[in-house]
């Protein structure tokens, strides 16, 4: 079997810095508080003065969204939207972000936390005499959260708010839970399950302590993970892994940002070699289009591809355990050929491959040969050659 | 009837013997005595009209009561009482007892019911499809009313009067008590109770009070206590004279030659034109016309077409006004807003002088109610208004043939989304449409529909569209008023969230800020107003300007300005 190696497929774009820690990762809830204080005084200050009170907070969508080629990231242009009380379209809207300030601004200052469906009750309640509720439903305080987020120019973590948690982390790395009695644990001596990912991961309450590892291996399907959890594979290889259970919610993005930013390990992403794993592998290195303002929070643009790929596919002759791609894949395959982080020979050329042959291949195809392979063979050569997709 | 020769004299006296009764049942649809609800209409339009005429004529102010009673299966009794002058022995038998006995044929007056067949009409057909006399009671208020009971002996077109009594009681007016088969009484739009509504609008003057058969009473009161005007009886114009007719009026003149006849019988007649007639026919002028022969009438007919006279007096129309028309839809429909108009009077066909009058009433009873297409849904508003035409010709309602008239084809051309109505169809809104000539152009002889002649078109139009853009500002304006309600009240609403949460978040007092954003939301809308009004202003003086350049244009092309009418081209004395 012929072997390529990673420098004979095309050099990707090198970037000239690498991901280091901002100020805005150490904001606390102290500077989070400042910040809504700050923006609501300026309201009231309009409010004095008799003009009409507005809501300053970037502008989101494709048309305010850019890569930023230089840093590998998807992030917000500077184009700002204002939100005016006095427009009826904005008023209720208006109403609502002010809510929802007032809550999280409570929150930080008590030191509480809570889930977007919990402020959303928290806040609802009739107004006055009318048949109107402050949110009929949770959509609408999720998109003043959003609002809010992206006029304070922080995440929602940072205003101890969270989503619903998803991903679990094993590897010999130690975490301090500072709310939780200062609980201090090493997530290899957790069991099989491992740690279960929170959606508030921010340095104030969960710390980075110990790490013995070399790097990161994103997983994107739960049954992998476990295999590789019972292969002993973590150990073995000195790995950490993140298992996402598909696409990677928020707090798995910034665990892996965390470990990649402040423990300098190398991120590893496996998915099954379809436009969903390939979409999976995009969002954690570059971002995702919804939430292109926090990237800088989230992203890890030096993470890599490992597989699958089609290229496995030959190498480890893997042709008879190929899916057919589906109508959606193939669009959806088209699409990603012209996203600016994916204009690289080795990209285009496993973009290309796949569109030709339409077909894909699963992570778990690899038990094809063995139950085994994948850890004992497979994960370790790859790395081993560096044999990576850009 | 063999199958020999027939002989005249045996068509003759078949024809005298069964004229009336036979002219009935075979023009019955000209008659409107067809359907079972169209008949019943007719019948109560004949009474009602032969009452208004009478008090008008008298100078009274009509007060009129009807009472349906149902008897059986399609079988009612209708009586009509009046306060009118009453008739006298002598008469009673004429009005009620004489078809075709009226006073209303080959006169050129603007008439109510051109189409009349007469209260007498009404006697007959009672009588033909009950057997039944009709009970008159009638008095003058003068001495005793009598009663009496009457009956047309269709051999001789006269009146049989039996049982006829002095009563004992003080009574001025006259009521009909008659009983009629083959007849339904409902509730439409082409139904008698309908009709009254609409004839007691076009005759504010009128108190009119109908009893239904379920004993329900509905009056429609009198909105004004002045008669109006009463038509003058106008000499007919040339250019709208046709030969039967100018044969007849030959013969009925008191002039002795037939230039004088022309000169003193026809409008617009001078000597000037008497000359250029003169000019283009094979006799002489100064022939008796009494003598007038179809064919001469005829060569004076075409050489009518071929003179320019000047278009006919129009001074004798009489419409019912703007403020009369407004106070009775005020009575009747209490609108929350109208417009009305009465066109200044013009001419058709070169000939015939008429007139139109609009309204467009909105809101309050205006449009008609209509069962909710969606009644599925769980509004309790299954009731829907939709717009609503009212016609009419000469003050008389027009309930049939509505799909081929002039005033419906009006309506349905106006771009009413110009001014503000987005859903015609579907609006709150009465139209109300009256032309007012000493002949109106019928379609048919069912003398429902108006004729589209290009003017009447025109005219209907213009008055429209100036109703319709005074209607579609008000429109305009209340939808305003209500956005800015609902405005207020949103901003209102939720001013006290946004104070609560904006005062927790930088300890300012939640009270004074709920103030001062009120204050900020009230001056936005009032400025708001002010530029709306600015605005509105604006574009106003423009219509305004386009609208007087409008005039201007259609001034040069008006032959006759109503100064000029005044002055007859040449004086003539006899």
């Amino acid at each position: 079997m012929a072997r390529k190696t990673a420098e004979s497929k095309g050099k990707a774009p090198v970037r000239k810095r690498a991901m280091k820690e901002t100020a805005k990762e150490k904001e606390d809830p102290k500077v989070i508080a400042k910040k809504i204080e700050n923006m609501a005084k300026e309201i009231v200050a309009d409010i004095k003065k008799g003009n009409e009170p507005t809501f300053h907070t970037q502008m989101r969508g494709r048309g305010n969204v850019k890569f930023n080629e230089e840093q590998g990231l998807l992030e917000l242009g500077d184009k700002m939207t204002s939100r005016n009380f006095l427009n009826i379209g904005h008023a209720r809207r208006y109403m609502q972000t002010m809510l929802v300030s007032a809550k999280a601004h409570d929150y930080l200052k008590e030191r509480k936390t809570a889930s977007i469906r919990e402020i959303y009750y928290e806040l609802k309640h009739t107004l006055g005499e009318t048949k109107e509720n402050t949110f009929e439903d949770q959509t609408e305080s999720d998109s003043c959260i959003v609002d809010l987020e992206h006029s304070i120019d922080s995440i929602r973590e940072k205003l101890n708010l969270h989503a619903n948690p998803k991903g679990t982390l094993y590897g010999d790395i130690t975490l301090r839970d500072k709310v939780h009695n200062n609980d201090t644990f090493n997530c290899a001596k957790l069991g099989r399950g491992g740690w279960s990912v929170m959606s508030r991961i921010e340095p104030e309450e969960i710390e980075m302590k110990d790490c013995n590892a070399k790097y990161v291996l994103v997983i994107e399907t739960a049954a992998m993970y476990e295999r590789l959890v019972e292969e002993g594979f973590a150990k073995k290889n000195k790995a950490i892994l993140v298992g996402t259970g598909g696409q990677a919610a928020r707090g798995s993005r910034r665990l892996i940002h965390r470990l990649h930013v402040e423990k300098k390990l190398p991120v590893y992403v496996f998915t099954d070699g379809d436009p969903y794993g390939w979409y999976i592998y995009s969002v954690v290195k570059q971002g995702s289009m919804a939430l292109a303002a926090h990237s800088g929070l989230l992203a890890v643009p030096d993470a890599k591809y490992i597989g699958m790929t089609l290229e496995d596919v030959e190498d480890y002759g893997l042709q008879n355990v190929t899916e057919r791609m589906k109508d959606g894949d193939i669009k959806r395959a088209k699409e990603m050929m012209a996203y600016p982080w994916f204009q690289n020979k080795p990209w285009q050329k496993e973009l290309k491959k796949a569109l030709q042959q339409k077909i894909r291949i699963e992570q778990q195809a690899l038990a094809n040969k063995s139950l085994d392979f994948v850890a004992t063979k497979y994960l370790p050569e790859k790395i081993k050659k560096q044999d990576f997709l850009p | 009837m063999t199958d020999g020769i027939l002989r005249a004299e045996d068509l003759a006296k078949d024809f005298k013997e069964h004229s009336v009764a036979e002219f009935f049942r075979k023009n019955k649809q000209m008659l409107g005595l067809v359907g079972k609800i169209r008949t019943f209409t007719t019948i109560i339009h004949e009474f009602v009209t032969n009452s208004l005429d009478a008090c008008e004529e008298a100078g009274i102010l009509p007060d009129i009561e009807i009472q349906i009673k149902e008897l059986g299966n399609e079988y009612y009794e209708i009586a009509v009482k009046d306060n009118g002058p009453g008739l006298t022995r002598e008469t009673v038998g004429k009005a009620f007892g004489q078809l075709l006995a009226g006073t209303k044929f080959h006169r050129l007056i603007q008439m109510r019911g051109q189409q009349g067949i007469g209260a007498a009409g009404i006697v007959m057909l009672s009588q033909i499809t009950t057997g039944k006399t009709s009970q008159i009671i009638t008095g003058t208020g003068k001495g005793n009313p009598i009663s009496l009971e009457i009956t047309i002996d269709p051999k001789l077109n006269q009146p049989k009067i039996t049982n006829l009594k002095e009563l004992n009681t003080k009574f001025r007016g006259t009521a009909i008590k008659a009983r009629f088969k083959e007849l339904k009484y409902i509730r439409s739009d082409q139904a008698p109770l309908e009709y009254l509504r609409r004839t007691a609008i076009a005759n504010p003057h009128a108190k009119i009070t109908i009893t239904e058969p379920t004993g329900e009473k509905i009056t429609f009161e009198r909105s004004i206590k002045s008669l109006p005007k009463k038509p003058i009886q106008m000499k007919p114009h040339p250019k709208g004279i046709t030969v039967d007719e100018l044969v007849t009026l030959a013969k009925a003149t008191d002039s002795r030659k037939t230039n004088s006849f022309l000169r003193n019988d026809f409008d617009r007649m001078g000597d000037k034109a008497v000359r250029e007639i003169q000019e283009n026919i094979s006799f002489d002028l100064n022939k008796d016309p009494k003598q007038m022969g179809w064919d001469e009438a005829e060569e004076i007919v075409k050489a009518f077409r071929k003179i320019n006279f000047i278009a006919p007096r129009t001074d004798g129309l009489r419409p019912i006004g703007e403020d009369r028309i407004r106070k009775s839809l005020e009575t009747i429909i209490t609108p929350e807003f109208m417009s009305v108009i009465t066109r200044k009077p013009t001419v058709y066909s070169g000939g015939f002088p008429f007139q139109i009058e609009a309204a467009v009433a909105y809101g309050g009873k205006a449009g008609k109610m209509s069962e909710s297409p969606k009644k599925k849904d769980d509004d309790d508003e299954a009731i829907v208004k939709k717009v609503e035409l009212m016609r009419f010709a000469n003050l008389s309602p027009l309930l049939f043939d509505g799909g081929g008239c002039a005033t419906t084809k009006a309506v349905q051309s106006v771009d009413w989304k110009r001014y503000g109505i987005k859903d015609m169809d579907n609006a709150p809104i009465t139209v109300f449409l009256n032309m007012i000539s000493v002949h109106i152009p019928y379609t048919s002889a069912g003398k429902q529909a108006i004729a589209d002649e290009e003017e009447i078109m025109e005219e209907l139009r213009l008055a429209l569209m100036e109703c319709g853009r005074k209607t579609g500002r008000y429109i305009a304006g209340k939808k305003k008023e209500q956005e800015k309600m609902m405005k207020r009240q949103m901003f209102f609403k939720y001013i006290p969230e946004v104070a609560f949460a904006l005062g927790k978040i930088t300890k300012t007092d939640e009270e004074s800020l709920k103030k001062r954003l009120q204050k900020i939301v009230l001056d936005k809308l009032k400025l708001e107003e002010k530029e709306e009004e600015d605005k509105r202003r604006s574009t106003e003086f423009k219509a305004g300007k386009e609208a007087a350049i409008r005039k201007l244009e259609e001034g040069s092309e008006d032959e006759i300005s109503p100064e000029e009418e005044e002055e007859p081209e040449e004086e003539v004395s006899d």
